[in-house]
């Protein structure tokens, strides 16, 4: 088992199948509109961005407890927090499409068809009216934390699809200094983002230009 | 000099080395001053530190020899993850170590604190634009007038140096868009009136040989000048030396300036956790040094010195006056301002692209970050800025204060189509336009508001004590303004053809503008100098009496710290 396989098996797989739901909503895996095998009908799953904010979630946070400082993991707090406001939305009646896979995922989220997936997103950051009582830290009735958190893992999200990360392959878990790119990031293949390159020949003018002559400015219109 | 004075480590003690005090330890250290830089963060291009983000490597530099152009490019490799996580990047805001967490910030609202540690600080990610401050938010405001500043301003700009942003595809579809909406080429570097131009940016103009075939761009990237490769805000890698990089960071501007002096040593890796005082006869409480903590090895130190300068940033310099039970002052931490961002872009046809440039894109990852500007005094201003994807993703379609789109679309006759996130099939349908997609950044002028601050938190502490605790809400005022933008800037995307029209609607809480938690007139003079402690001045963002109207702060700052430096050499060591 390469690492990124290894370190992913090792987290619980509540919190695992939580993250690949949430990052399935947010980009998924679109066949109709593109050729089988095609980079386009990748989504976020296809590249591990689950993993990725697992990881992220993981190297988040360190608080000062007692004489050392201490790592706090946040992964499997906000993957609950994901559940608990799921299982919220179901038993007020909120869903609007037939759940996806009902009961068979363990995880209330992940049950959810995609759309309501976002809906609870939308309600957890909303919702001052939930009961944040029974949350894990740091979101227990901590509704402004909640609001960060949900705002933090979509935008997250988008920036581990659409930035190089897919592409580090099996060592996209390692610590940064350790990564290596293993192919062109197919997230920027999708945009036709050429990549990092020396530069561009570009240059068509320049429209005012500062000029300095003894202490002075000037400025020149083209 | 009594006894006791010369028992002192430097001069100056100078707290981090970002955008104001890699200045102010320039400036001091060019007037023959003895100083000494603490930086929390590492140092790239430094042959003391080979492989700063997994060994400890030396402990101070001060010798311009020690920059090393090599380690510099292998660290800045522009890949927009490595650079850029705020997690784990290496422009985050936390320790050199990349195996360790960054430092916290809490914040109970959307948003992130956008600041990097390290030997430049955030400006070794900024765009380097720098204009003046807009005259009208100083004059009769601020305790000193505009004019008092202009030959600040001139001699940071020159420094740097300060130049016109190039014209590039995106800024000529800018211009077009900007001039059919109405506004007007407003040659100045004192704006007055509303008008369009193009960035005063920090960045020095491309190499004479950029467009000649028959130098290979390789070789250019080699080169002094700019060579349009568009990654300024995941770091500059052009130019022959750590000094001659093309986007002036204070890393390449100031910083070997500041060590060509001869007068400064830079310690990166150091934390400072307290700053020292003692009370002289004479003078009353005054500031006599700091303590600092070893990243690596958390070893406690102290040093002395006849001045201090904070120049720790917007959050960490209230921070650590409050850890360092500093006298109360109910204005530490407060006022603070951030620009209240929001984020425009609009999507085009290919047929629409050729009709206007004769191009097929609008090459969103070529030029200067963000090149060109409608200057709107009184209400902000708005630029075209482009990203690499990943950051572009996020900040078009990835936050928002608005929500989801899809859930909360806009009401009919708003001039934008999408307001609030995307998802789903949707969101990788706009992404594939990527390269047809131009984005525009919105700077509110933004209201100085006392709720608006910084504190510590009372109970939850990291290694360096308690951590600060972040509150931005913005005025009505500010709000109005904000939506104004974004319908001038709608505007001028509508009027340069596209298609589709996209608001973020930025949550308040995404800071990189932060100013005014130290406000001048309220916890400094205009020196800058602290009303309660003699000898402790501040050099960042944090000493502006306000959001100085909109434009980007960082030119204002190294002004100010140009400033102070010239004023704490008068006042205590001529
Ligand atoms: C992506 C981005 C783009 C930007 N673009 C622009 C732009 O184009 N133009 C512009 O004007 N502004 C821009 N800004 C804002 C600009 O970066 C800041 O205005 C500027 O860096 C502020 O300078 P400063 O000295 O206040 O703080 P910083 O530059 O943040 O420097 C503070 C330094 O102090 C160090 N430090 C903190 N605490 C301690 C401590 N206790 N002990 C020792 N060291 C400490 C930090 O590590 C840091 O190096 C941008 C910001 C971001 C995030
Ligand atoms: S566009 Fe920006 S990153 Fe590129 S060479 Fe010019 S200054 Fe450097």
């Amino acid at each position: 088992m390469h690492q990124a396989a290894a370190y992913a098996a090792a987290v619980p797989p509540h919190t695992y199948i939580t993250f690949l739901a949430l990052v399935e909503a947010i980009i998924p895996y679109t066949a109709a509109c593109s050729a089988p095998g095609d980079v386009q009908s990748a989504g976020a799953v296809q590249f591990g961005v689950h993993e990725y904010l697992i990881w992220e979630l993981d190297h988040n946070l360190s608080l000062w407890q007692g004489f050392y400082l201490t790592a706090v993991p946040l992964s499997a707090p906000t993957a609950e927090l994901l559940n608990y406001g799921a299982a919220q939305f179901t038993a007020l009646g909120y869903n609007q499409a037939p759940p996806c896979c009902a009961g068979r995922t363990g995880c209330p989220f992940a049950d959810l068809h995609p759309a309501d997936r976002i809906r609870v997103l939308s309600m957890l950051e909303q919702s001052d009216q939930l009961d944040l009582a029974p949350l894990p830290p740091p979101y227990r009735n901590d509704l402004g934390i909640v609001r960060y958190m949900i705002d933090f893992i979509s935008r997250q999200t988008l920036f581990g699809n659409y930035s190089e990360w897919p592409a580090y392959g099996s060592t996209r878990l390692r610590v940064p200094t350790e990564r290596r790119l293993e192919c062109f990031p197919p997230g920027w293949s999708q945009v036709r983002y050429p990549g990092v390159v020396p530069g561009y020949r570009a240059f068509m003018g320049s429209v005012l230009t500062i000029e300095r002559q003894g202490g002075g400015t000037s400025i020149v219109c083209s | 000099m009594c006894a006791a004075e010369s028992m002192f480590d430097a001069d100056v003690i100078v707290i981090g080395s970002g955008g104001g005090g890699a200045v102010a330890a320039k400036e001091l250290g060019e007037a023959g001053l003895k100083v000494l830089v603490l930086e929390a963060g590492a140092w790239y291009g430094n042959k003391h530190w080979a492989n700063p983000n997994s060994e400890h490597g030396g402990d101070w530099s001060s010798d311009y020899k020690d920059l090393d152009i090599g380690i510099y490019k292998k660290v800045f490799n522009s890949y927009e993850n490595n650079m850029n996580d705020v997690v784990s990047g290496t422009f985050r805001f936390g320790p050199a170590d990349r195996r360790r967490t960054p430092w916290h910030r809490i914040m109970r609202q959307k948003g992130d604190i956008w600041q990097a540690s390290g030997v430049g600080g955030t400006t070794q990610h900024y765009w380097s634009q720098s204009p003046r401050a807009f005259p009208q938010a100083i004059d009769q405001v601020w305790p000193l007038s505009y004019r008092e500043l202009i030959p600040y301003y001139e001699k940071a700009e020159a420094t740097l140096p300060v130049q016109f942003s190039p014209t590039t595809p995106k800024e000529e579809l800018f211009y077009y868009g900007a001039k059919k909406a109405g506004w007007q080429l407003n040659p100045t570097l004192n704006v007055t009136t509303p008008g369009y131009r193009p960035n005063p940016n920090a960045i020095l103009p491309p190499n004479d040989r950029l467009m000649d075939p028959g130098c290979s761009l390789e070789e250019l990237s080699d080169m002094e000048g700019c060579t349009l490769r568009g990654n300024c805000v995941n770091g500059c890698a052009s130019g022959p030396s750590v000094d001659r990089i093309a986007k002036r960071s204070t890393l390449v501007s100031y910083v070997p300036l500041a060590l060509k002096t001869g007068n400064v040593a830079i310690r990166p890796n150091s934390f400072v956790i307290k700053v020292l005082t003692s009370h002289d006869p004479k003078e009353g409480l005054r500031a006599t040094g700091v303590q600092f903590r070893d990243t690596w090895t958390g070893e406690i130190g102290e040093l002395t010195a006849r001045t201090v300068i904070m120049a720790a940033g917007c959050i960490e310099t209230p921070r650590l006056w409050l850890n360092s039970s500093l006298p109360f002052n109910e204005w530490v931490g407060r006022g603070l301002t951030n620009h209240c961002f929001d984020w425009v872009g609009g999507v085009f046809e290919e047929k629409e692209l050729m009709r206007i440039m004769g191009l097929p894109e609008v090459y969103p990852y070529v030029g200067h970050t963000s090149g060109a500007r409608v200057d709107i005094p009184g209400t902000g201003i708005f630029q075209v800025s482009c990203l690499s994807p990943g950051l572009m993703s996020f900040l078009t379609y990835g936050f928002s204060e608005a929500g989801y789109n899809a859930l909360n679309p806009p009401e009919p006759g708003e001039p934008w189509n999408i307001r609030g996130r995307v998802v789903g099939p949707q969101l990788k349908e706009l992404m594939r336009n990527y390269s047809r997609t131009m984005t525009m950044l919105l700077l509110t002028d933004d209201d100085t508001l006392y709720r608006n601050r910084v504190e510590v938190d009372p109970l939850l502490k990291d290694e360096h004590g308690p951590i600060p605790i972040v509150y931005y809400t913005p005025s009505p005022k500010t709000l109005k303004r904000r939506d104004q933008l974004a319908r001038y800037a709608s505007e001028t995307l509508r009027q340069a053809g596209a298609r589709q029209i996209i608001r973020s609607d930025t949550p308040f809480g995404f800071m990189l503008h932060l100013e005014s938690t130290m406000r001048m007139g309220y916890v400094t003079d205009t020196n800058c100098e602290a009303f309660q402690v003699k000898r402790l001045f501040i050099a960042d963002n944090s000493v502006h009496f306000n959001g100085i109207g909109g434009p980007n702060p960082t030119l204002t700052t190294q002004a100010l710290a140009t400033r102070t430096a010239e004023k704490i050499v008068a006042k205590y060591f001529s």
